[in-house]
């Protein structure tokens, strides 16, 4: 469900994408974005690698311009001013190796004009804020991936921006590492900063982000709260080791009263139900001899991306090029 | 305007630190040319017995200094210029072109730092030859408007080498291009700019190419502010300082006005 085209431009909104599009050289990009992010708000651009998440999160930093559409920074074009209420985290910790904690932090300060005395005090405060105080002195090049992005995000929040743009900020991060970032990502949304992650990981999005929108192929196929987003599923999730069912099985399958989505992808048989003690007996009645595995949970966004997509995430033909090619040792979390 | 000013000295000042913080580019970039004219002089001026009138008394080793000189600020610069690799690979060129100051700010910044690295190696090259016994520097216009001239015209070099690595580095991605292509572009200009061999006494179309070449107008100048005794035979500081100044400018113009924001 994309939400509607906005042609107007809202000034008290800090970001706005009005049917904005960009292709990279080579085909890939993204069509007709609508996206409007309010104060305080959290959005998740949820979606595989390619799926256009990185591109999104560009047009809003004002790396590139949309080739069609708009884009609007609380209501003004892209321009030193937008860029100065603007805290952007890359996909990847951008941090120079020979440089310190202090030292990157401090750097940042001036290029955005912080006067020496608040540039220090802040970055005293910011260092407290994300617990690597006692980090400040070291070189980049001595801290854990975990610590480099909290540099990051340190640097990002440093000048008090009113819109974060971070690209998947806990990628490749221990689960103490990411509740530590979203604790602190948490704060900023409660004092009213809006806040765009792009992500891949369904658990995540749905515990923190009071909006996702669900890209695939550059196209905007969904943009609701996570609750309404999994509210229309059924209670549990199904996956079923079943290769290629066919049409009759399916067809049989969605006649029973309590079975919702179904798909079959890679030879698995997904499948949501208002309840699985109900319909996992029936189901070894009717195909026991066909089904050689079962895994049974309750519905989740992960199901929701599913049935809107039509694929699972994890097997999003983009995402598994991007897990093939991802080199070894970096595990998604 | 004071803003972008600030914006770019706290580039220069990161840059600096990074310079001092890696010694072993430092020590190089000075002792190499300083080894050059050591064994490449002593071996030529006692093996080959150059009789040029344009080298003083068969010194090979002191006739190399100017040419050392420039060679230092050459290469300094462009090795300067890697740092913008270092950071588009590490990211941080995102991250400070995210910042509200404009694209050409903060490679300006970083370009004011590869100048000021390049140069300033090259002044240690030429305060080095000052001192060290056995390179012979005549100063025609007295040490003071010598040295000024050396420093006028290594600053003008660096500036055009600097936009110069701009407009590549802005153009081919990866640092092992961008080496190669310097590599294949400068080594042969270099060799043709009079700095180890005069122009005047080479083949014709080696004579043509060494005039098309502006690193010869750096190194005559050079010749001219601190090493020839006398303006003969050299290009001389009108022509030398048109084309290299004016040619700095473009360059560097040039390199400034292709900054994109994203890279």
């Amino acid at each position: 469900m994309p939400s509607p085209v906005h042609s107007s431009i809202d000034s008290e909104l800090p970001a706005q994408l009005s049917a904005a599009g960009f292709e990279w050289p080579g085909g890939r990009g993204v069509t007709d974005i609508d996206l409007q992010v309010r104060r305080g708000e959290t959005v998740t651009l949820l979606g595989p690698n390619g799926a256009g998440k990185s591109t999104i999160l560009k047009m809003l930093s004002g790396e590139i311009a949309p080739q069609r559409g708009g884009v609007a920074i609380f209501g003004s074009p892209h321009g030193a001013a937008a860029r100065r209420q603007i805290g952007l985290v890359l996909q990847e910790p951008s941090t120079d190796d020979l440089m310190t904690v202090q030292e990157t932090l401090l750097l940042h300060g001036r290029l955005f004009g912080l006067p020496r005395v608040e540039l220090s005090r802040r970055c005293d405060d910011i260092l407290s804020a994300l617990d690597i105080a006692d980090r400040a002195g070291d070189r980049c090049e001595t801290l854990s991936g975990g610590l480099r992005r909290r540099l990051d995000i340190a640097r990002a929040l440093l000048h008090d921006p009113e819109l974060l743009l971070l690209d998947e900020p806990t990628l490749a991060l221990d689960p103490e590492s990411s509740a530590a970032i979203w604790y602190s990502l948490q704060r900023r949304a409660a004092a009213g900063v809006a806040i765009v992650v792009c992500s891949n990981d369904t658990a995540e999005a749905e515990a923190n982000a009071d909006r996702v929108v669900i890209i695939s192929d550059g196209r905007v196929l969904a943009d609701d709260t996570p609750q309404h987003l999994t509210s229309a599923l059924k209670h549990d999730a199904l996956e079923l080791d079943w290769p290629s069912p066919s049409d009759h099985e399916l067809s049989t399958l969605a006649s029973w009263d309590g079975v919702g989505a179904i798909a079959s992808h890679d030879g698995a048989l997904h499948l949501t139900v208002d309840s699985s003690a109900e319909i996992v007996p029936l189901l070894f009645q009717h195909f026991g001899s066909r089904i050689s595995g079962i895994r049974i949970r309750e519905s989740s966004l992960r199901d929701a991306w599913f049935q809107i997509v039509g694929l699972p995430l994890d097997e999003h033909p983009t995402q598994q090029a991007a897990a093939r090619e991802r080199p070894e040792g970096v595990q998604q979390q | 305007m004071i803003g972008a000013a600030v914006a770019s000295l706290a580039l220069l000042e990161r840059d600096l630190r990074a310079v001092a913080r890696s010694r072993s580019q430092l020590y190089s970039s000075v002792l190499f040319p300083l080894m050059l004219m050591a064994l490449l002089g002593a071996g030529v001026s006692s093996g080959l017995a150059p009789n040029s009138p344009r080298i003083i008394d068969g010194d090979y080793t002191s006739f190399l200094a100017p040419g050392m000189i420039a060679m230092t600020a050459l290469f300094s610069s462009t090795f300067s210029s890697a740092g913008f690799y270092r950071d588009r690979e590490s990211g941080l060129l995102r991250a400070m072109l995210a910042s509200p100051y404009s694209a050409r700010t903060i490679l300006f910044g970083k370009a004011l730092s590869a100048i000021l690295i390049g140069s300033s190696q090259a002044f240690a090259v030429l305060a080095l030859a000052v001192v060290i016994p056995g390179i012979d520097l005549a100063w025609q216009f007295g040490w003071l408007g010598g040295a000024a001239t050396v420093v006028i015209t290594v600053l003008a070099l660096s500036f055009m080498l600097s936009g110069l690595s701009l407009l590549l580095a802005l153009r081919v991605k990866t640092m092992q291009g961008f080496h190669l292509v310097f590599n294949l572009v400068l080594f042969p200009l270099f060799f043709l700019s009079g700095a180890f061999f005069p122009l005047d006494q080479v083949p014709g179309w080696l004579e043509v190419i060494g005039y098309i070449n502006p690193l010869t107008y750096a190194v005559d100048l050079l010749h001219y502010a601190c090493y020839a005794p006398s303006p003969d035979g050299l290009i001389g500081p009108r022509i030398d300082g048109l084309v290299l100044g004016g040619l700095a400018l473009i360059v560097f113009a040039l390199g400034l006005s292709r900054a994109p924001r994203a890279v």
